[in-house]
């Protein structure tokens, strides 16, 4: 049964929350950070054995379902009032990005141009995800896939490390910090990740920006599957790719954040509603760290590299002073 | 019932579970959270 396939590497990333934790708790480090360090040890000091793997593959449902529940902690009046200048910091920073993206790749790199559309689409929209999703509406080559792929997660490793330092150093307020990584970082566990490790409002912030940028992917792979048919060499677009690409779980988001705002979760519901998704987010960290394989991110090539970390470099640079200003 | 009777209902119910898209698992899983805690005063220790 397929369940039972599951349940190894399943009660591996209960392990490893339960000892990110309580590492986290007698250490006095993020619990988070440390939960995604174990794995990255675990998958490339010690070896992950076959038969975990289809389990501790479910860390992005386990991640979904930890978002669906934070849903219940939001202030929908906080969100109300800021989240209009919030949307259009991201639409303005995630065009942004695929546009430089797309030019360096293009006309400075000389890159395939398929592989500078899925570089530009993970860079800009939701990482590995938008990746795949564009990779399938622009057929593009199996290699250019697992490059593009490579480079993102790279870059997810980098900014996991360095972002926490700068939020630091420059002593950001956590709205900002949370905004900032939501806005310019790649894929939405390490947002999240490095998001609650600054604090809980800025994880708070980081993973409702994420969402929204999150959104566009639809819209993201519309264009491109139009972009390339047109040139003949691609799939026919249609609008039930908007709704077929939109990350579902926000929906559960909403839900639950409507709710919520009605005032139906006592104060003891809504705090084991927040120790619930604390603790999905470790099971979640602990799966991603095990993706972070440091022999796979040594074969990313040199120029895909370059061009996503020129246009994280602007993209980061110019977001952050966008939002020292606005809040 | 015998746990020969429940057999098909188990196998309907993973067989659906399988079939569904990974985010709506999530907001399955995020749910049904939801519905422990509001229905049982379950509380979860951190």
């Amino acid at each position: 049964m397929a369940i039972r396939r599951l349940l190894p590497g399943v009660f591996a990333l209960c392990l490893g929350a339960l000892l990110a934790r309580g590492l986290a708790l007698s250490l006095g480090v993020n619990n988070l950070l440390l939960a995604i360090a174990l794995g990255v040890v675990a998958t490339n000091v010690v070896g992950m054995p076959a038969r975990l793997e289809p389990g501790i593959g479910t860390h992005k449902l386990w991640l979904g379902a930890g978002i669906v529940l934070m849903g219940a902690s939001i202030s929908v009046e906080t969100v109300l009032e800021v989240g209009g200048r919030v949307f259009l910091v991201v639409i303005a920073v995630a065009t942004l990005t695929l546009i430089v993206v797309e030019l360096l790749a293009r006309n400075v790199f000389g890159l395939a141009e398929r592989l500078g559309s899925l570089l530009a689409a993970g860079a800009s929209i939701c990482g590995v995800s938008a990746v795949v999703a564009v990779a399938g509406a622009v057929s593009a080559r199996e290699e250019q896939v697992a490059y593009a792929a490579a480079t993102v997660l790279l870059f997810d490793a980098i900014t996991i490390a360095v972002y926490p330092i700068v939020g630091d150093l420059l002593a950001l307020p956590s709205t900002v910090f949370g905004i900032w990584a939501g806005v310019s970082m790649f894929s939405t566990g390490p947002v999240v990740a490095v998001g609650f490790a600054h604090s809980e409002v800025a994880g708070q912030w980081a993973t409702m920006t994420k969402l929204s940028r999150n959104a566009l992917i639809g819209v993201v792979v519309l264009a491109y599957a139009s972009y390339y048919a047109r040139a003949g060499d691609g799939d026919t677009p249609s609008v039930r790719t908007l709704w077929a690409e939109f990350p579902k779980f926000v929906v559960g988001f909403l839900a639950l954040a409507a709710v919520s705002s009605l005032g139906v979760f006592s104060t003891a519901q809504q705090a084991s509603l927040e120790h619930a998704y604390n603790w999905l987010f470790l099971l979640a960290f602990v799966g991603l760290g095990t993706e972070i394989q440091l022999g796979e991110l040594r074969q990313t090539g040199v120029m895909p590299a370059f061009v996503v970390l020129l246009s994280l470099l602007i993209a980061s640079s110019l977001s952050l002073l966008i939002l020292l200003v606005l809040f | 019932m015998s746990i020969d009777g429940w057999r098909p209902t188990a196998e309907t119910v993973t067989g659906r579970w399988s079939a569904l898209e990974r985010d709506w698992k999530s907001v399955i899983v995020g749910g049904a959270i939801v519905a422990l805690v509001s229905a049982l005063e379950l509380q979860i220790p951190w």
